[in-house]
């Protein structure tokens, strides 16, 4: 912050203007907010979480020793809580007859899988919670299929509601929720989706400067318009280009044919077939007409495609095929002290950049009329 | 004669587009690194809990915003050298 500032003033100082200038509060807001931004989804740490569980597969009726490896963890730090449970179901748990920790991040557990289930069912997935006083609980989802017995025991039946699973406690300070498959990337929350947050805004202005042209037909309007859609271009470029490094470490290909993958770049092909438009004609003012009309369409367009598509048909892409995308464990309330101030902060910056273009073509238009 | 013309419109050509292609020489080059690299270790963007994946993202948004304003700069500054010409 210190540094930043400093240097700000720096080159405030420097330049050798005629008038003082100051740069406006909005735009320190912009470097305030991103600032943080950066700092905050760096250095908070994710809570601590299981990454990985051998052997995936058991029988019931068997004994079965599950090799646990945690990311995070500090299972050797208060031992006197560590327990390790298997769930199928609410209260239906299993607790580990015997724990083997070989260090903060490696345990071993012995479950014994009891021959009779509550319900039937080809096979029984199983929740592994490992709990201790330092970390709380560490949950891997399916973490290990149960097969059925081939000879039923009812009398095992007990086993599951043998122990209970309660008083837990809750690991202390700050920390982003640890997500199976997404873990350390669910830090890209605070860079990928603000980057769409500010293209739809800045699209949004551009319309607006559209519409306002078609009313006053002023030229100034569409270098305004004009300004805000390059900017938002680059903005969406980055969304898709991020989304596309992110999908390539959690869904395994950088481009999956995703609905929303392919209505965002469709998006995109329109605004960049409107650049493209636009400079294919020569005149002026047919050219700023053309645009207004254009881009208010574009913008019509956005909102199928980007809000209503994706959500009809199922997807990878969160918030779509009834997938929450803002609430549930995606977006508890500590990343959203994160998250809000990512996305002001980006379309602040988006704004900013903005305006910087449109100052730049009016001064072209001047010297060049 | 034709052969010389030839090899003259190439010379101009290359002089042009030296740095271009010096620029884009290098950035294959990297790519091309990166590559090899995944090669020989596949789970590097995994490592760590996947924390790679988070840097490469901020990387991508902090370079191609610092191009895009060092090219807004290019343009101030042609326009400010036109100015200074009139």
């Amino acid at each position: 912050m210190v540094v930043s500032v400093s240097l700000a003033l720096l080159m405030l100082s420097a330049t050798d203007r005629p008038t003082t200038f100051r740069l406006a509060v909005w735009k320190w807001g912009a470097i305030v907010l991103l600032l943080y931004v950066f700092i905050a989804g760096w250095i908070v740490p994710l809570h601590p979480g299981i990454i990985q569980v051998n052997p995936g597969t058991a029988s019931a009726g068997d004994t079965v020793t599950l090799e646990v490896k945690g990311y995070n963890t500090s299972f050797l730090r208060d031992t006197s809580q560590l327990s390790a449970w298997l769930r199928l179901s609410g209260d239906t748990v299993l607790k580990a007859g015997h724990i083997r920790v070989f260090d903060d991040r490696q345990l071993k557990a012995r479950f014994y899988i009891p021959a009779a289930f509550p319900f039937r069912s080809e096979a029984y997935p199983l929740t592994l919670i490992v709990v201790n006083g330092a970390d709380g609980a560490s949950v891997l989802p399916n973490a290990i299929f149960a097969s059925p017995a081939v000879r039923h025991q009812p009398e095992e039946m007990s086993l599951w509601t043998q122990h209970k699973l309660q008083g837990i406690q809750v690991k202390a300070g700050i920390q982003y929720p640890f997500r199976n498959i997404l873990a350390e990337t669910i830090r890209n929350t605070y860079f990928h989706v603000p980057m769409w947050f500010a293209m739809i805004l800045l699209f949004g202005v551009s319309a607006f400067y559209s519409l306002h042209y078609y009313r006053k037909g002023d030229m100034d309007l569409d270098r305004k318009s004009v300004a805000f859609i390059k900017v938002g271009l680059i903005f969406g470029l980055l969304g898709l280009l991020t989304g596309m490094i992110w999908a390539k470490n959690t869904w395994n290909a950088y481009w999956s044919w995703d609905v929303k993958q392919n209505m965002s770049a469709i998006a995109l092909l329109i605004y960049s077939a409107l650049m493209v438009m636009r400079s294919s004609v020569e005149d002026d003012l047919q050219k700023a007409r053309l645009t207004a009309g254009y881009n208010m369409f574009a913008f019509v367009l956005l909102i199928p495609l980007l809000f209503i598509i994706p959500r009809m048909t199922d997807s990878l892409h969160p918030g779509s095929g009834g997938n929450p995308a803002m609430g549930g464990e995606d977006l508890d309330h500590t990343m959203r002290l994160v998250f809000y101030p990512a996305v002001v902060g980006f379309i602040l910056l988006g704004l900013w950049i903005s305006q910087l273009v449109y100052r730049v073509d009016k001064l072209k238009g001047n010297t060049w009329s | 004669m034709e052969l010389n013309k030839s090899f003259h419109l190439y010379a101009c050509f290359t002089r042009s587009m030296k740095r271009k292609s010096v620029i884009i020489v290098a950035l294959l080059l990297v790519v091309q690194q990166m590559y090899a690299q995944g090669a020989t270790d596949p789970d590097f963007m995994r490592s760590t809990g996947k924390i790679y994946v988070v840097a490469g993202v901020c990387i991508v948004i902090l370079l191609t915003l610092l191009v895009y304003l060092v090219l807004l700069d290019r343009k101030i500054n042609k326009l400010e050298n036109r100015r200074h010409n009139d």
